[in-house]
């Protein structure tokens, strides 16, 4: 008999909360949140009364990959299966460094370009990529995970609307310039400090308030911190961290009300893994820790602004290599976690995630796991239908108390900023991961295929989705056509204006806008922000 | 777990050494996506069985190169995050430039890919390769490297 047919006894929450085997109505605090009814503060069984009644959650996939016209495809695949939103990915090699395609260091490496998002180095490039897409009709996430790139991404995806003649200010979607990705998870070789990030975030907060209103400027995003290693308390924490370094400098700034600053951040992102009612418990507890801190630290009153909207992706580290096939039951329990979680919007991750970015079939099948739990389980109909279980809400209070404990932790070393300059929150992650690892080696924790019931051969093999191969030729061309073709003059004015408004310390969404708008290519706006700003310090402690 | 609480983050231009007498293995991260999550846990199990890791940072094939002559390594792991093309590069380079030790490879390496390394001699060890196979690949890689 193999070790794997012995049940796992270690009774913990991957977070480490002890588990019992089972709960009453000792476990619950007679006076706890979970008696008041969603749509009432403090929103730990919902934000909105109606539920998805009202509103059914988003259906929003990370896509894009190869040419422009790769990804375009793609997206309008997506949205002709019913995604609800769409997703662009751009090359990570080019938009994460702010490189153009002729970069030695891209050079070096031709091939990876547009492994992972289509490269896109000018607002001509994204107009390639929109071909056939209504911007008007689609909520749209148009890239810029990273923070350096968002000015960027969001100046490129606002300057094709322009071009068509599409009013700006009606346009709706969402940011990201993610500080878990850019800091924590996906460190980059080259980055501008994580101080003026927060400017260059804060810019974009004002930015969109005034000219794009119902644009969600950033979204605060905890899925990469989880995905590095943070625990569901730390990565709640972290998350509120974030937000109030965000709050506190929009507030030093001046120009906006808190309430209004606090709606233009009231959009988040959080991983949701296998750990099923852990997870159920981080979603709402969420809700109550961003009701209360608003509350309780900064006096908002104004319920619009106390309400927090949740995206979900799905985590990319559950999938498995082994038998990827395995992984649409992954994506639909963790997709169930979601929903049960409340959430009001959701990517589901590809089946063959730990291979290869999704394949056309993988990203079908991301998208028809959503539609069964919308059309055919009736879960859309009940809102928070897990509501009193006294296992879940024994489970939200010990979550809230740690995460309010570790976000104490974060503020005591200087606030979220500091600990990613200092490196501490990065060794928080790291003492995940290697536990994560060993607890594979030990057994503790179990993965199907993996450590336990491996198999002997895969009935439903999948080899990887290989994307294209003529990227980087072809954006060579594009960019050589690019400085052929525009205004050159005019290019290098509005970068010049871009220097000086960066140095100034100015809004630098203005002048991005009009150096995207003169056909200023990524690797020429990149140069700016580099002479600018200079280079993140990577903490390395030994 | 000795050094867990330290702090490993392989992706910039910095050189990192852990551990110290035992069998030196080079670790190369060879895209410039900067996930490093596997990475740091494959150096640190690496560096906990007794062998001496220097960790470059995001690296290019002739950079690879160099350092495996300028710091006579054993064994060379290449955390491929990239297309197949620049790991087959790479390893074309290393053998082009007189590195004859063993290779081996880890990261988001789809089955094709394993396939066309294989036939270069690079063993793979995608996700979900337990670190023990991982160390116990690079004690037998570094062993048959003395006797020849």
């Amino acid at each position: 008999m193999s070790e794997g047919m012995e049940l796992n006894d270690d009774a913990r929450t991957v977070s480490g909360l002890p588990v019992k085997v089972s709960y009453g109505p000792s476990d619950v605090d007679p006076e706890s949140a979970s008696t008041r009814l969603p749509g009432e503060a403090p929103y730990l069984r919902g934000a909105f009364a109606e539920g998805y009644r009202s509103k059914p959650w988003r259906i929003f996939q990370l896509s894009g990959f190869g040419n422009p016209e790769d990804e375009g495809e793609r997206i309008r695949y997506l949205l002709e299966k019913g995604e609800t939103g769409f997703i662009m990915e751009h090359d990570r090699m080019t938009a994460d460094h702010l490189y153009d395609v002729d970069h030695p260091d891209v050079i070096a490496r031709s091939e990876d370009v547009g492994l992972s998002g289509a490269v896109q180095l000018s607002a001509r490039d994204t107009a390639l990529v929109l071909e056939g897409i209504d911007q008007k009709k689609y909520y749209a996430h148009p890239g810029g995970a990273v923070v350096q790139h968002a000015p960027f991404a969001l100046a490129a995806y606002w300057t094709v609307a322009r071009r068509r003649g599409v009013d700006v200010s009606t346009l709706t979607g969402t940011g990201q310039s993610d500080y878990f990705l850019t800091y924590l998870g996906c460190i980059t070789k080259q980055q501008i400090p994580a101080r003026d990030g927060l400017k260059i975030n804060c810019d974009i907060v004002d930015f969109c308030h005034k000219n794009v209103p119902k644009w969600v400027p950033i979204s605060i995003a905890g899925y990469n911190g989880a995905d590095t290693g943070l625990n569901a308390f730390q990565e709640l924490g972290s998350v509120f961290a974030c937000a109030i370094e965000h709050l506190d400098e929009t507030i030093r700034r001046g120009r906006l009300r808190v309430e209004e600053i606090a709606r233009c951040l009231g959009g988040v992102n959080f991983r949701v893994g296998m750990d099923f009612m852990e997870d159920i418990a981080k979603l709402r507890v969420a809700r109550k820790m961003w009701h209360d801190l608003l509350v309780s630290r900064y006096g908002v009153t104004d319920p619009r602004a106390l309400k927090l909207r949740i995206h979900v992706v799905t985590a990319g580290s559950s999938m498995t290599y082994q038998e990827p096939m395995n992984n649409i039951v992954r994506g639909t329990l963790m997709a169930l976690a979601s929903i049960l979680g409340g959430v009001q919007s959701l990517g589901v991750s590809g089946y063959d995630e730990a291979l290869s970015i999704p394949s056309e079939q993988a990203h079908h099948m991301s998208v028809r796991i959503q539609q069964i739990l919308m059309h055919e389980t009736n879960l859309a109909k009940v809102v928070d239908p897990l509501g009193g279980s006294y296992y879940l809400e024994s489970l939200c209070g010990s979550l809230e108390e740690r995460a309010w404990t570790f976000l104490s932790e974060i503020e005591a070393q200087g606030g979220f900023i500091s600990t990613l300059d200092s490196g501490w929150l990065h060794a928080r992650a790291t003492e995940n991961q290697f536990e994560l690892e060993h607890a594979l080696v030990t057994g503790k924790r179990e993965l199907v295929a993996v450590n336990v019931h491996q198999g002997d051969g895969d009935p439903f093999a999948v080899d990887g989705f290989q994307g294209t191969v003529d990227a980087f030729d072809r954006a060579t061309v594009r960019l050589q056509e690019l400085r052929r073709t525009r205004d050159g003059r005019g290019a290098v004015q509005a970068l010049r204006t871009l220097e000086e408004v960066c140095r100034r310390g100015d809004n630098l969404m203005p002048a991005m806008l009009e150096a995207v708008g003169a056909d200023a290519s990524l690797g020429e706006i990149g140069s700016v922000m580099r002479e600018v700003y200079g280079d993140w310090k990577v903490p390395i402690n030994f | 777990m000795e050094g867990s609480d330290q702090l490993l983050t392989p992706t910039v231009g910095a050189t990192i050494r852990l551990g110290g007498a035992g069998k030196r293995v080079l670790v190369a991260k060879t895209s410039l996506d900067g996930h490093w999550r596997g990475v740091s846990v494959v150096a640190r199990a690496l560096r906990d069985a007794g062998f001496e890791v220097i960790l470059l940072g995001m690296v290019t094939a002739d950079e690879i190169a160099q350092a495996a002559i300028d710091e006579d390594a054993d064994l060379i792991g290449l955390n491929v995050g990239g297309r197949i093309e620049v790991a087959e590069r790479i390893v074309k380079t290393l053998r082009a430039e007189g590195f004859e030790g063993p290779i081996f490879a880890g990261g988001t390496i789809p089955p094709y890919a394993i396939r066309r390394l294989s036939e270069l001699g690079v063993e793979c060890y995608p996700p979900g390769s337990s670190l023990q196979s991982i160390v116990e690949a690079a004690t037998r890689l570094t062993a048959a490297e003395e006797i020849r």
